[in-house]
């Protein structure tokens, strides 16, 4: 009860940070959106409606990852940066928890993104989704974003020492894009790449929203991917602990 | 990679370590090599999924836009280093260097983003396994540090802005997604709404990139020409808006004392 | 049973230097230091910067591991039972850092109150009086980053009492603020040592310390170098007097002489616009200020005063030979 709490208010007053951030939070919401012109554009020439829709449920998928893990890989520095990660490390609280809520924060606002997409292809583009079934696609969407904030989680902690951890995101954003059946379906990719994919939270969420939007089961995908996820963060966590661990000894917390 | 931009805006302007950290190959190699081609690859199967266009038209597209991320970002990031150092306003009350001075901190953004591109033709070339006569390739280069040169005149306006708007990351990222969108880099200008296609006109890369798919296919720098000459004209009218918004907002910034606030 | 207890404690840094950072080089920030904070007690830590005082204060709060010694919080060794440390103790360090600047001041203490597991139905009432504590009532709704520094620093004091810690360590917290700012701030702190708050200060304002700690450790190259209460330390350097003396023109090779009348424990010579004043440290002032005034015959003086020492005198001449 406790730690679902402490989780909630964290998540809320990190969301309400990177809202106030035009950098965090507008253009997370903004940026994506020119890269779904220009999906929208490529796949409206031919007047394939159908691909069309499925384009724009998986551009506006791209928006969460793209949120996620271009600010992830920089959230423990920018901690750093501004002293408050000492604080974090000095409270009674498990680090690792006081992570996750901060890139949850970061998977809500690619919530937003996904949402601004979705409708800027509506009213922009005019494809209109039928969204078969509502609540379901309500659900696949939160999963996508939550799980993804858990790979986010993994990705803050990993990149941590690394000092151009910004390049880290850039380079995580477009072959996820890529590989995970965003737009382009994983029997078009080669062979070798489709385990690699399966071991990536998004190619679930992504296959659970498309699944909602268009008709078909999304249970097992909502599933897989909160799995995935889940493991993504039990890496992260084990690999938190040994980071402060050896922060201890180093006395690499306070450094810029 | 546009956002790793964005990210190194916020994270690593403000500080020196900036300056060192765009030298370092941790930063050269995925910023500049990796992320490029992974966004080429994306659009590649992107387009191949969508049945429009083919490898050829996304590797000159995606391969000459790959310099508008240093053209863009390094510009801004050598005004930005100038004013956090103090020495912009020294550097715009001396008049008679100025010109030189800017041309000076321009060289070398310009080179860094042909050298980009080149790097990204190359690689992608090969990746893609699209063929190009040996000999086409040097106008196809030559075109590239035309639109390289265009695209830094945008940057120095974008640069100007910065003097002005605080959140320029936000700005320049920004810019970048117009030109993305715009100037035909992976959907072709035709194909976009006519008001949008009059825009794409007067922006840099748009004459430049349609004029490496021509000489792609084949076609001799003569027939280019034409495109080549524009994309040279807009550059220069980029670089002397940038040039006069810089001057103008430094003598203006005495009134309002926005020079000196980083 | 003590409640904070020292023994032996050292941290040794180590970096590598070099092109290819292959010369490793270790620096000694403590050299095995031991003392104890009884419960209740204000307890000073005096030091030139980089003597090792922070060093010390975040073994203490568990977030750096000594490299040998050890030390318990409220009976918590602060290596093995560091989460029982963390619960029971504040942390408040000086400057503007350790706000997120983008929540108001109100979100901040929320923020932290989660972190510290303030019982949900105590953190209304409990960040309230906090407010009210530090002079923040009414602007808690506003951002962080149109905060003064004052404000930012009271927020941080705040934010280290939140789940009313038995030990809180400051560390410089009145780095940086005003004069009225600092006074408020001592005011604070008597306050909560007054209620039974055990605290443990680093300071660089001697008033500072000799107003409010009952004992002081005085740390020098990462070592304690003297330790006890603020009247002892002045009694160890000089239990007589300081005779100062403005000084017009060049005193020069005088001072030497001064230096070396008997009864003469020390002279420190601070340096003025139009003048020099001589600070002379004596066990017996009223029969060496003759004689010194004598060796600076002829030199045109200025005022001559006696007065009791001070701690800083104290602490200068402690920390000079290290």
């Amino acid at each position: 009860m406790r730690v679902l709490r402490l989780v909630g208010v964290t998540w809320w007053l990190q969301l309400k940070m990177r809202s106030r951030s035009s950098f965090d939070g507008i253009l997370s919401i903004v940026y994506p959106l020119f890269f779904a012109t220009m999906i929208f554009f490529m796949y409206g020439q031919h007047g394939d409606q159908e691909a069309l829709v499925a384009a724009s449920v998986g551009a506006a998928c791209m928006g969460v990852w793209s949120a996620v893990s271009t600010t992830a890989s920089t959230t423990l520095q920018g901690e750093r940066r501004q002293g408050t990660l000492e604080l974090l490390v000095a409270s009674p609280t498990s680090f690792p928890l006081t992570v996750v809520p901060a890139t949850i924060s970061m998977g809500t606002i690619g919530l937003w993104s996904l949402v601004v997409t979705l409708l800027w292809g509506r009213f922009a583009f005019g494809i209109s989704i039928s969204f078969a079934q509502p609540v379901v696609f309500v659900v696949a969407a939160v999963v996508l974003a939550f799980s993804l904030g858990l790979v986010g989680f993994l990705e803050a902690v990993a990149s941590v020492r690394y000092r151009a951890a910004w390049a880290i995101g850039s380079l995580l954003e477009f072959p996820v894009w890529l590989i995970c059946g965003f737009l382009v379906p994983l029997d078009a990719l080669p062979d070798w790449v489709r385990p690699i994919a399966y071991l990536l939270p998004p190619t679930w969420g992504v296959a659970a929203v498309r699944d909602a939007a268009l008709g078909g089961n999304a249970w097992p995908d909502i599933a897989l991917c909160l799995v995935s996820g889940a493991a993504y963060a039990g890496i992260g966590w084990l690999l938190a602990r040994r980071l402060v661990d050896s922060a201890r000894m180093r006395a690499t917390l306070a450094l810029t | 990679m546009r956002t790793s931009l964005r990210i190194f805006f916020i994270g690593g302007m403000a500080s020196y370590r900036a300056l060192f950290h765009w030298l370092t190959p941790w930063i050269l190699i995925p910023t500049f090599v990796v992320a490029p081609m992974f966004e080429l690859l994306f659009f590649a199967f992107v387009g191949k999924d969508a049945g429009v266009g083919d490898n050829t038209f996304y590797l000159m597209g995606n391969g000459i836009s790959s310099a508008a991320i240093p053209c863009l970002f390094a510009m801004g990031n050598t005004i930005a280093n100038e004013r956090y150092t103090g020495t912009l306003g020294l550097l715009l009350t001396s008049p008679a260097r100025r010109l030189p001075l800017f041309l000076g901190r321009a060289l070398p953004v310009i080179l860094n983003g042909f050298c980009v591109s080149v790097v990204a033709l190359g690689l992608g070339a090969l990746l893609l396994h699209v063929s190009i006569p040996a000999g086409d390739w040097l106008p196809i280069l030559a075109v590239t540090a035309v639109a390289s040169f265009s695209c830094t005149g945008l940057g120095l306006v974008a640069a100007a802005i910065g003097l002005r708007v605080r959140e320029t990351a936000t700005l320049s990222n920004i810019v970048l997604g117009v030109l993305l969108v715009f100037t035909g880099v992976n959907v072709a200008v035709n194909v976009l709404p006519q008001w949008m296609q009059s825009v794409a006109q007067v922006l840099p890369m748009t004459h430049g990139i349609e004029a490496a798919r021509e000489l792609a296919a084949g076609r001799s720098l003569e027939d280019v020409a034409p495109l080549v000459r524009d994309e040279i004209l807009i550059g220069l009218v980029f670089v002397a808006i940038g040039f006069a918004m810089l001057v103008w907002f430094e003598h203006d910034s005495r009134h309002h004392a926005t020079l000196e606030t980083a | 049973m003590p409640v904070i207890e020292v023994e032996e404690l050292r941290r040794t840094y180590s970096s590598r230097t070099g092109l290819r950072r292959s010369a490793k080089k270790d620096v000694e920030a403590v050299r095995g230091i031991s003392f104890e904070v009884e419960r209740g007690e204000l307890f000073g830590l005096l030091g030139p910067n980089g003597a090792g005082k922070t060093t010390t204060i975040k073994m203490l709060i568990t977030l750096l591991l000594p490299t040998s010694g050890r030390a318990r919080v409220l009976g918590f060794d602060v290596v093995a039972d560091a989460r029982e440390v963390r619960r029971r103790i504040g942390y408040v360090f000086g400057g503007d850092k350790g706000l997120y600047e983008r929540l108001s001041g109100l979100d901040n203490l929320r923020y932290f109150a989660e972190l510290y597991g303030v019982a949900p139905k105590e953190q209304g009432p409990r960040i309230s009086e906090l407010l009210e504590l530090v002079g923040l009532a009414g602007r808690e709704r506003e951002r962080v980053e149109g905060y003064s520094r004052g404000m930012r620093q009271r927020l941080h004091i705040a934010r280290g009492l939140l789940h009313r810690p038995e030990v809180l360590f400051l560390d410089e917290p009145s780095i940086g603020i005003d004069p009225v700012g600092a006074r408020e701030l001592r005011e604070t702190v008597a306050a909560l040592v007054s209620t039974g708050t055990t605290v443990l200060l680093t300071t660089h304002y001697m008033f500072e310390a000799d107003q409010l700690c009952d004992r002081i450790a005085v740390i020098a190259g990462g070592s304690i170098v003297a330790e006890g209460t603020p009247a002892q330390l002045k009694e160890r350097v000089a239990d007589g007097h300081v005779v100062e003396i403005e000084v017009y023109g060049d005193a020069g090779e005088r001072i030497d002489a001064v230096r070396a009348i008997a009864g003469v424990t020390g002279v420190a010579v601070e340096e003025g616009a139009t003048s020099q004043l001589l600070v002379v440290r004596t066990s017996a002032a009223a029969q060496v200020t003759p004689a010194v005034l004598g060796t600076l015959d002829g030199v045109r003086l200025g005022r001559v005063a006696t007065r009791e020492p001070t701690l800083e005198d104290a602490y200068i001449e402690l920390v000079r030979d290290v």
